[in-house]
């Protein structure tokens, strides 16, 4: 068997639940993506978690890169290692792009389209905050970690990402909140058409009223 | 400043809890009335029907303890919300009595903010992500920009809406009945895992467990099986939201702080990512009176006073139509 000559970098970012490295192959510069075993977790739950959210994610971006959405082209898939090789994108979190007077207005419309994209391929991101979109320097958007994502999403499923996304905005940059998504929802209607973006939208308000308090269940 | 006494009533579930506060955050008396059910879940109704039946003693008894005199109290504190209706109402109308009967001020309290800011005065930890979890309510939140802002919450049921649902439908009772048997189980068994963003989802967990049960697993198992998927699930949750906002310290406050394991689990989570955690000491874990004299007290010096007519109750209150004007 050829032997897999990775050159193994530095740490580039440490997330909730991976490690990402810098990694060299051939000349390429790539990431190693290592969901690490978290100690917290029993290990029947924590390997059957790592394993399915790597298998997933693999799944995913190769789906959505050869259907245009800007996402890291996959490289390799270590399965047993929990860990995904795949290209490296320079850009920073939209989370700290989106300080005070930078206008937002252009990203914020593709980030929509973007979305709509991945929608109308039935695909929902499942954790779309604003940690998980990067904004390369010439402006370019990537969405990246899908760990929890999600073929053959239901109406529920898409609406889920809008209202995380909604909700990751009012949490950390509630000023910016309401222009933001108006823009959103501007590029993703254009994609996945005004009547889908009114039915998604009417789920998401559904969704924000659920949660907030049930009553205790019982007989 | 002269020091104030400031007398709370928590009425949102099965609690009719009645304490009395002063504002250097002394907890001078915690009267707790509950309302336990013959079988089955609380059932709204009942549950204010025992509060009012409750009521006029809880409020002598906190008094009492205290050592204090009705005239002596500053202000009347209420959980305006959220919570049960009939439930709210019958606190609601016990603090508009008081107010009006003493010509005292009257303080509409978000019980989840009381939540946070009891768990904030006797924890002392400082500007910390707060996991908030309890029989009627899962969230996580921060102070950003003077309001509680959620960054994850369930998106269905309860953290432990589900796990007493599920001991009562096993026979066992609520919690911490599913978590006392969950140390002889063996076997953990995969039931659904779900995760979105920061939020978490348990009806299909709920629904998966019981099958199990139904399909012959040993209830020990099962116990064991849910109680460890949830705090995993709330204790990944937790990990995103502290890489998310990058904040160093945890609290954890209502009526699951009190479960060992998910403390341990987020104990272990917490120490790996060197983030200090702070848990609400059990007997102010549940719902109680003071978390309600002291948010009233903190939300009284800010302004925030109630006529007659805004204190209508808020069974869907969110915790982030709270301004906070006071420190973090």
């Amino acid at each position: 068997m050829e032997r897999l000559d990775f050159e193994e970098g530095e740490v580039l970012r440490v997330g909730a639940e991976s490690v990402i490295k810098a990694v060299r192959w051939r000349g390429l510069e790539l990431v190693r993506k290592h969901r690490i075993p978290k100690k917290y977790r029993r290990p029947e739950i924590d390997e059957r978690i790592r394993r399915s959210r790597t298998i997933h994610e693999a799944k995913t971006i190769v789906t959505l890169s050869e259907n245009g959405v800007p996402v890291p082209l996959l490289i390799f898939l270590d399965i047993a290692g929990s860990s995904i090789y795949m290209q490296r994108i320079v850009g920073v979190e939209m989370r700290d792009y989106l300080v005070d007077g930078v206008d937002f207005s252009g990203a914020a419309y593709e980030l929509g389209r973007i979305t709509g994209l991945t929608h109308s391929l039935k695909i929902s991101h499942g954790d779309l905050t604003l940690s998980n979109i990067l904004v390369a320097e010439n402006g370019k958007m990537w969405l990246i970690d899908f760990g929890l994502s999600l073929f053959n999403a239901t109406l529920e499923d898409l609406a889920v990402d809008l209202h995380l996304l909604g909700r990751s905005l009012e949490s950390t940059h509630p000023s910016l909140h309401r222009r933001f998504m108006e823009m959103f929802m501007s590029g993703y209607s254009e994609v996945a058409g005004s009547a889908q973006l009114s039915k998604i939208m009417e789920k998401v308000a559904e969704i924000r009223r659920r949660g907030r308090y049930v009553v205790r269940a019982g007989t | 400043m002269p020091r104030l006494l400031a007398l709370g009533i928590e009425s949102t579930a099965h609690t009719f809890g009645v304490g009395v506060v002063d504002s250097d955050g002394r907890i001078l008396s915690d009267v707790k009335k509950t309302y336990i059910p013959e079988r089955g879940g609380i059932h709204p109704r009942e549950a204010a029907q025992s509060h009012a039946r409750n009521a006029v003693n809880a409020v002598r008894e906190a008094l009492a303890d205290a050592g204090v005199k009705i005239e002596d109290i500053d202000l009347i504190a209420f959980s305006q919300g959220p919570g049960m209706g009939p439930c709210l109402r019958t606190g609601a109308t016990v603090a508009r009595t008081l107010s009006l009967s003493l010509g005292k001020p009257l303080v509409g309290v978000n019980h989840a903010v009381a939540h946070v800011e009891v768990g904030k005065l006797v924890t002392g930890c400082r500007d910390p992500l707060i996991l908030y979890v309890a029989g009627g309510n899962t969230l996580i939140t921060c102070l950003v920009e003077r309001r509680y802002r959620v960054l994850g919450e369930t998106l269905d049921i309860a953290a432990g809406n589900c796990l007493d649902h599920f001991g009562i439908m096993a026979g066992i009772g609520p919690m911490p009945s599913a978590e006392r048997l969950a140390q002889s189980g063996r076997e953990v068994r995969p039931l659904p895992y779900k995760v979105k963003g920061m939020d978490v989802s348990f009806s299909g967990l709920l629904t998966a467990a019981e099958k199990l049960l139904r399909d012959g697993a040993p209830l020990e198992d099962v116990c064991l099986s849910i109680t460890e998927t949830v705090y995993s699930m709330l204790t990944e949750v937790v990990e995103r939201a502290l890489a998310y906002t990058g904040k160093n310290s945890l609290l954890v406050v209502g009526g699951l702080a009190r479960s060992r394991r998910l403390s341990e689990m987020l104990g272990s989570m917490c120490s790996d990512r060197g983030v200090s955690m702070y848990v609400v000491p059990p007997d102010l874990a549940g719902d109680n009176g003071p978390m309600i004299a002291w948010t009233g007290i903190l939300q009284y010096l800010n302004g925030q006073t109630l006529t007659v007519e805004e204190s209508v109750v808020k069974p869907r209150m969110r915790i982030d139509e709270v301004e906070v004007g006071w420190r973090g």
